[in-house]
């Protein structure tokens, strides 16, 4: 099966390690004999939208996100046309914001996002930093993963972490987190969440063959360092959370 | 009244602290409460210099002071590298009669970038020197563009500002700023064409985010930058670095001054002409700066050589979290041509606060270590498998794995008699230097 990742503005989006996300997801795909080719957006550029499998955006400052958006929002029609057709997407970190209403800076000044999704992100002056331990409806394994930003966004109404046990959530501590409506995924979580998550990687996989009307084939590759890694973070984190 | 009470605990504080061995904040804390505004008080030297920046605070202030001392300057500085307000107070205080004077010429202070605006509210640094901004302890700082703002409001508009000239970030500081002096390297031997590295946003211009371009680059996006867009570009530099030659392990500054390197790294050069321009501000000499900071070793540790079993080892201080210290590190390993073996520990992230985050691991380029004279690679600690994930990335293919840190010196101690390098933080650093054989 030939899988085209088209990665939006992987020199200027790719704060906390992000662009691993993209390196996983292409090696997974490959261990499944998937021809990938992965297609860097860069601002003032341009691509097919159409031709897409999987769009990927990682996390920026909050200026890098904001100068983004300047180029990002010339693919508002057709992206939401692809996520309405159930296209994989993978917002990560600041990139999360832009796929929102509107995005409010600290400064008081605001942008448009791309409108894919209805809720609005407020940016404020406190950094809000710290490990995540939470829960997804779309597998019984925890998500791990890091936090770090200074806003929050509200009216998700279909988050992709439906409780945290440890972490700041969309709008309060340990409250829901992240957007998640078809095959679209998006998360504040930052850096690379699919390496630090084996299981979303292989839900993001699976959702890339659901498009095709394919299931994800039962022979699945296992990647023993990222599953040992998991566990010992899992492990950490889930005793931190616990003994708070 | 207050102002003699507030002095009088912080030096009883600091006795009492010294006696049993505990921390240089805790007295500056309690005189702070006593007096909240006593910084501003106190009658200061006429030279308060600062250092804040992502790197190399530690050594170019410790290399500062060692200059202004040579040149009969009395110096007070935070050698115990306290650098936030309560840890400047507890220095101030210390320093000062119960009548509120520090009797020096100068004052050195080290401030912890975060908390600068924090530390200067009551009084404000006559040189601020600032080394660099770049990605560090991002769990702690957000991002670099988050600490510049943070760093912003402690910048008064009369202190004389010492800035890097090769750095797009840190010298958007003098936009708007009077007094400014700047420090850079010219095209020199360790120059490259384009930026280096495995993330390339600091290549975009921090002003108008369009791409930049570069005339020559000393180190990730450090070096020659100018924006295609603003103009943003890299000034004239007042103290440069003019010639590199590591062969002879030395530097030429201003055309004229030779200054040789006890450590031959891009960082080392950085720091010496940092402290150069700070130390030529305040009136030292060219050649007393020149031959103090000639060979001039850093008693601060950072680097630490040792034996273990048939091995000369050398330890490189790399802080976690820190992807252009490690690259820096790494690129000194590739230089060094020497048969040898890595051992990367990552084991506690931080020895300040709990964390699991390992991104930043994806920000190093480890693929320097692709060099036929690195004959292998240990990954330890209790990150071993996250270190390996990323490795599993990288074109290399002779590493392997050994979580238990004293089994893979162990492993290292039995086998072969190569060079060996460790490349570590200082949260672990000891884990490893309790094994080994120190050298002095």
């Amino acid at each position: 099966m030939d899988v085209r990742i088209i990665h939006f503005y992987p020199d200027l989006m790719n704060l906390y390690g992000s662009r691993a996300n993209v390196l996983a997801l292409k090696r997974y795909l490959e261990h499944l004999d998937c021809d990938v080719t992965v297609e860097p957006v860069l601002p003032g550029g341009g691509t097919d939208i159409s031709k897409g499998d999987f769009f990927y955006m990682g996390a920026g400052t909050e200026r890098a996100a904001r100068a983004a958006m300047e180029d990002f929002a010339r693919y508002a029609g057709q992206l939401k046309a692809a996520a309405q057709d159930n296209a994989a997407m993978l917002f990560a970190g600041t990139a999360m914001d832009l796929i929102g209403k509107t995005v409010q800076e600290a400064d008081g000044s605001s942008y448009e996002g791309l409108g894919l999704a209805s809720f609005t992100t407020e940016h404020g002056k406190r950094r809000i930093v710290g490990d995540v331990y939470g829960h997804t409806d779309l597998y019984p394994e925890a998500v791990v993963g890091f936090m770090n930003k200074c806003g929050a966004a509200a009216g998700v109404e279909t988050p992709l972490l439906t409780a945290l046990d440890l972490g700041f959530g969309n709008e309060k501590e340990r409250g829901p987190e992240g957007f998640h409506w078809k095959n679209v995924f998006a998360s504040q979580l930052t850096g690379p969440l699919l390496v630090k998550n084996p299981k979303l990687l292989e839900t993001v996989a699976a959702a890339i063959y659901a498009r095709r009307g394919k299931p994800l084939p039962v022979d699945r590759p296992l990647d023993r360092w990222a599953e040992k890694a998991y566990t010992v973070t899992e492990e950490q984190l889930r005793l931190r959370a616990h003994s708070k | 009244m207050r102002t003699f009470l507030a002095i009088a605990v912080c030096k009883l504080g600091h006795f009492v602290g010294k006696l049993v061995g505990k921390g240089s904040s805790m007295p500056g804390k309690f005189a702070l409460k006593i007096c909240p505004d006593i910084l501003r008080r106190v009658k200061l030297p006429a030279h308060i210099v600062a250092v804040t920046g992502s790197n190399g605070k530690t050594s170019t202030v410790e290399m500062i002071a060692a200059v202004l001392r040579a040149d009969g300057k009395t110096v007070v500085y935070n050698e115990e590298g306290s650098n936030q307000i309560e840890g400047v107070a507890t220095l101030v205080l210390t320093h000062a009669t119960l009548g509120g004077t520090v009797n020096a010429d100068v004052l050195l202070i080290e401030s912890d970038e975060r908390y600068a605006a924090h530390t200067f509210r009551f009084f404000h640094p006559t040189e601020f020197v600032i080394t660099n901004l770049y990605r560090d302890q991002l769990t702690r700082n957000g991002h670099p563009e988050w600490v510049y703002d943070s760093i912003l409001p402690a910048l008064h508009p009369s202190a004389e500002l010492i800035l890097n000239a090769d750095d797009p970030l840190s010298s958007c500081f003098a936009q708007g700023h009077d007094h400014v002096k700047w420090f850079g390297l010219d095209r020199c031997s360790v120059s490259t064409d384009a930026p280096a590295g495995v993330y390339h946003d600091g290549t975009y211009c921090p002003l108008c985010h369009a791409p930049m371009e570069y005339d020559y680059v000393h180190y990730n996006h450090i070096g020659a930058y100018r924006c295609t867009k603003c103009g943003h570009r890299k000034p004239a530099a007042d103290y440069a670095v003019t010639a590199v030659d590591l062969e002879d392990a030395s530097v030429t500054v201003d055309g004229s001054v030779r200054i040789a390197l006890a450590f031959r790294s891009i960082y080392n050069i950085y720091n010496i002409l940092a402290a150069y321009a700070a130390c030529r501000e305040c009136g030292v000499s060219q050649e007393t700066a020149a031959s103090v900071l000639s060979n001039y070793l850093l008693k601060n540790g950072r680097m630490q050589t040792f034996r273990l079993g048939a091995h000369h080892g050398t330890l490189l201080t790399s802080k976690h979290e820190n992807s252009i210290a490690y690259d820096t590190n790494l690129r000194y390993i590739a230089a060094s041509e020497q048969d040898c073996a890595v051992l990367v520990i990552v084991d506690a992230v931080s020895r300040k606060y709990f964390t699991s985050e390992t991104s930043w691991l994806w920000d190093i380029d480890f693929d320097q270590l692709r060099a036929p004279h690195v004959k292998r690679v240990v990954l330890a600690g209790r990150y071993c498998n996250d270190l390996a994930e990323r490795f599993s990335y990288t074109e290399l293919e002779n590493w392997s794995v050994q979580p238990d840190i004293a089994a893979a010196a162990s492993e290292l101690k039995n086998n072969g008699d190569e060079e060996l390098f460790v490349v570590t933080c200082f949260s672990d650093r000891d884990k490893i230097l309790s094994r080994v054989e120190k050298e002095a």
